[in-house]
């Protein structure tokens, strides 16, 4: 590299440089290259390729970086920003060192590539098989995770949900972990507020969301006390299905369900209503897995929780509703120490992003059934 | 091919809604004269701008899929003059720029930027904040305005619609300055009809037989009843999902109710933000000043009125929140009352319709059947037998 003081070229020197697969920082960087007719990109999307460049998986393809470049940064948040060290015009943003954009910024640009991915990469096919016309009808509500999983297994098994007269299975769980389940199923399906906002607006309206009221959810399709369960033994859970075995349920990371939550947003602004669920349900089963732990309850809901399920498990027990398990399992768990995260950690999401754009497995594998005992 | 294309791309608070309100409802009548403004609904060019700039906004984006390629393809399909307006374009970074201008294919593009002095637009954009939601108080808005980090979400979304250099700037580079085109709102107290005189000449209306008559404006609120609706939003926003804040607050309230305190004082700056927002004004207006841009008005427009009176919309007195507060009250009791008789309207007829069926069901026939397909349901082999016996009928399961 030699010094330059022509900031501009030393710039477009540096958008080459990445885009060759570079990992030099903006500050660190003197050489200089040919200005090229396209704007300059912002420093969100120029450190967000540096950092693909550093992954172990990298350096990336010019044809993706090339995207990366052109990528906007989602939302109503910072437009693109302009690098310290060029001259300003004394109008628009205040220049950056692209190595302090925080990952929330570069997240921004990373869910747009995610999005564009998943659109180009379509939604999986879902697997049907002729109904059994001696299956069990019922109706399922409650804890969205298993019930989504469950209901997609039943459809490939030849045992869809629905029909005349049906049971209605309500799936139960520990109301902390049900409300933690129903955000996270919602962030793989149409977006959601932030964990923590979300969480607030039903505790300041003291109400629980429709698939986390059990109660209210057996009401919705009709459910009259012979013909409901309460199921919070999920051991229990295929007899009163009417099969013999389920699959186990993929639990997703907080950092899985924020990626999920930012790329639904941006896929919503791709394709028509209708194609989203299809898509964000590929998403879901594909994304990889990263270890983190669920989003939780924080300490200073938990009051508000456990009143909650107090009035859960009145309901439940006054109604008459047959409980297979143990009602009391409706009561949150005990409130988890204030040290313990209960939201998603943006740079954990970060890591979970960059290595998703860079490593393009997740899109390529074909689909893993799990096998079934039918 | 669209011959010429008028890009009005910002300010907000500068008349936008009332131009693209006329632009919408005359469609016809501008056709008939070889200019498209193409919008088959109001909010037409507000979803190709969310799609541009890949912005979701409460749920509405669902509604943009394709809004800006669909609206390219109808301006590059016109043989004549075609005219695209919203002013949340102002925010679009240099890559959505080149972006937009490459879909307009080969015509000939004029940007238009309308434009009014800081002076005005800060109290402006505080009180489009608290419509929009927000309950941060005048004072918080303006220090986080005043950050040069422009950090926060409010700093960054304010400048980058309301810096008009910059503005020009990202959407003008590579436009020759006679293409540029920046219509000044008149001074406040101007004639009523000047900013459309403006609209008018710069667009290329003038002559042409177009109903003028307002339906759709955005209404600016009073101190007192800008301090209610922000007092409102600290209760609510946490509680109140956009698609009911929409109708509910910015729409009955804001717009419906608490805009028509006319005799309420109009929010201004307190002397130290009043020559901070001159003085930025004036170094704009030098910095434009040798660019060589059709000007509407004139530059002089965007350096603001003198001075005025100030009142502190963060330190109402309870007594000047009542009367607005009894306005929204009475406002919410009679909007509840019209749902209400909404609701016994529906239930009305489901209850028409269920009585239509119970009738239908009192025949000898069905209440056999009825038994029949009750007692089959109960066994896994009744259930197999209805089934098949659905299936053979084709209908479904």
């Amino acid at each position: 590299m030699t010094g330059t003081t022509d900031p501009s070229a030393r710039a477009h020197g540096w958008v080459a440089h990445l885009r060759d697969g570079g990992t030099t920082p903006w500050l660190a960087w003197s050489a200089t290259g040919t200005p090229t007719a396209r704007p300059l990109p912002g420093a969100q999307q120029l450190e967000l390729l540096r950092r693909l460049n550093l992954d172990p998986r990298g350096p990336v393809t010019p044809e993706l970086a090339d995207r990366v470049l052109a990528a906007p940064a989602a939302g109503r948040g910072k437009a693109d920003l302009p690098l310290v060290g060029l001259p300003h015009r004394g109008f628009g943003a205040a220049a950056v060192d692209p190595e302090t954009i925080s990952a929330h910024e570069l997240l921004r640009v990373a869910s747009v590539l995610l999005a564009d991915d998943l659109v180009a990469l379509g939604a999986d096919p879902v697997a049907t098989s002729w109904p059994r016309p001696w299956r069990r009808r019922i109706r399922l509500v409650g804890d969205p995770l298993v019930a989504t999983a469950t209901r997609e297994h039943l459809l490939g098994v030849g045992r869809p949900e629905g029909g005349p007269r049906p049971f209605v299975v309500a799936i139960g769980r520990p109301l902390d972990e049900l409300l933690a389940r129903t955000w996270t199923q919602r962030c793989f399906e149409t977006g959601a507020t932030p964990w923590a906002e979300w969480l607030r607006f039903w505790r300041e309206r003291d109400q629980l969301p429709d698939r986390a009221d059990l109660v209210a959810s057996v009401r919705r399709w009709g459910g009259r006390r012979p013909f409901v369960r309460v199921v919070t033994d999920l051991d229990r859970l295929p007899r009163q299905v009417g099969v013999r075995s389920l699959p186990v349920v993929r639990v997703p990371g907080a950092d899985q369900a924020e990626l999920a939550r930012r790329v639904a947003a941006v896929v919503g602004l791709r394709v028509d209503r209708q194609e989203r669920p299809g898509l964000m349900r590929t998403l879901q089963r594909r994304i990889p897995d990263s270890g983190a732990a669920p989003v939780g309850v924080p300490a200073r809901e938990h009051e508000w929780v456990a009143r909650s399920a107090a009035r859960t498990v009145r309901a439940v027990t006054r109604r008459g509703y047959s409980v297979v398990g143990d009602v009391a399992d409706l009561q949150p768990r005990p409130a988890p120490t204030s040290s313990v995260p209960s939201g998603p950690d943006d740079r954990q999401v970060l890591d979970l992003a960059i290595r998703m754009v860079v490593d393009p497995g997740w899109r390529r594998e074909r689909q893993r059934r799990e096998e079934v005992e039918r | 091919m669209s011959t010429k294309v008028l890009l009005h791309v910002g300010c907000p608070k500068t008349g936008t809604s009332y131009l693209q309100d006329v632009l919408f409802r005359n469609q016809k009548v501008l056709r008939e004269h070889d200019i498209l403004y193409p919008a088959d609904r109001f909010d037409a060019h507000f979803l190709a701008a969310l799609d541009l700039m890949t912005l979701p906004w409460g749920g509405l984006e669902t509604e943009a899929v394709g809004a800006w390629d669909s609206l390219a393809a109808q301006v590059r399909d016109w043989h004549g003059t075609a005219i695209i307006s919203h002013e949340i374009f102002a925010r679009a970074t240099p890559t959505q720029v080149a972006r937009a201008l490459d879909s307009l294919g080969d015509a000939e593009v004029h940007l238009v930027l309308s434009a009014r002095d800081l002076v005005r637009q800060i109290p402006a954009e505080w009180q489009e904040n608290v419509k929009h939601r927000s309950h941060i108080t005048y004072a918080s808005f303006l220090r986080t305005i005043r950050d040069p980090a422009r950090d926060s979400k409010i700093g960054s979304w304010f400048w980058a619609v309301q810096e008009i250099p910059d503005i020009l700037d990202r959407w003008g580079a590579s436009l020759p300055p006679s293409q540029v085109h920046l219509v000044t709102v008149p001074p406040s107290g101007s004639d009523r009809g000047e900013l459309w005189r403006r609209f008018s000449h710069t667009f290329g209306l003038d002559g042409l037989d177009l109903d003028l008559a307002a339906e759709r404006e955005n209404p600016s609120l009073g101190v007192p009843e800008t301090s209610l609706l922000r007092t409102i939003n600290q209760r609510v926003t946490s509680v109140i999902a956009p698609p009911d804040y929409r109708p509910l607050v910015r729409e009955l309230l804001a717009h419906q109710t608490l805009s028509r305190g006319v005799a309420s004082a109009r929010l201004g700056l307190a002397p130290g933000d009043h020559a901070w927002a001159q003085e930025l004004c004036r170094s704009w207006v030098e910095a434009m000043a040798d660019r060589g841009y059709d000007v509407s008005g004139s530059l002089d427009d965007l350096l603001g009125p003198a001075l005025g009176t100030f009142a502190d919309p963060d330190t109402v007195p309870a007594d000047e929140l009542l009367p607005p507060a009894l306005d929204a009250i009475s406002a919410l009791l009679v909007e509840g009352a019209r749902l209400r008789a909404v609701e016994e309207r529906l239930h009305e007829e489901l209850r028409e319709a269920r009585d239509e069926r119970d009738r239908a069901r009192l025949t000898p026939s069905y209440r056999v059947k009825r038994k029949i397909v009750t007692s089959l349901e109960d066994s896994a082999a009744g259930r197999g037998t209805l089934d098949a016996y659905r299936r053979a009928r084709g209908r479904k399961q």
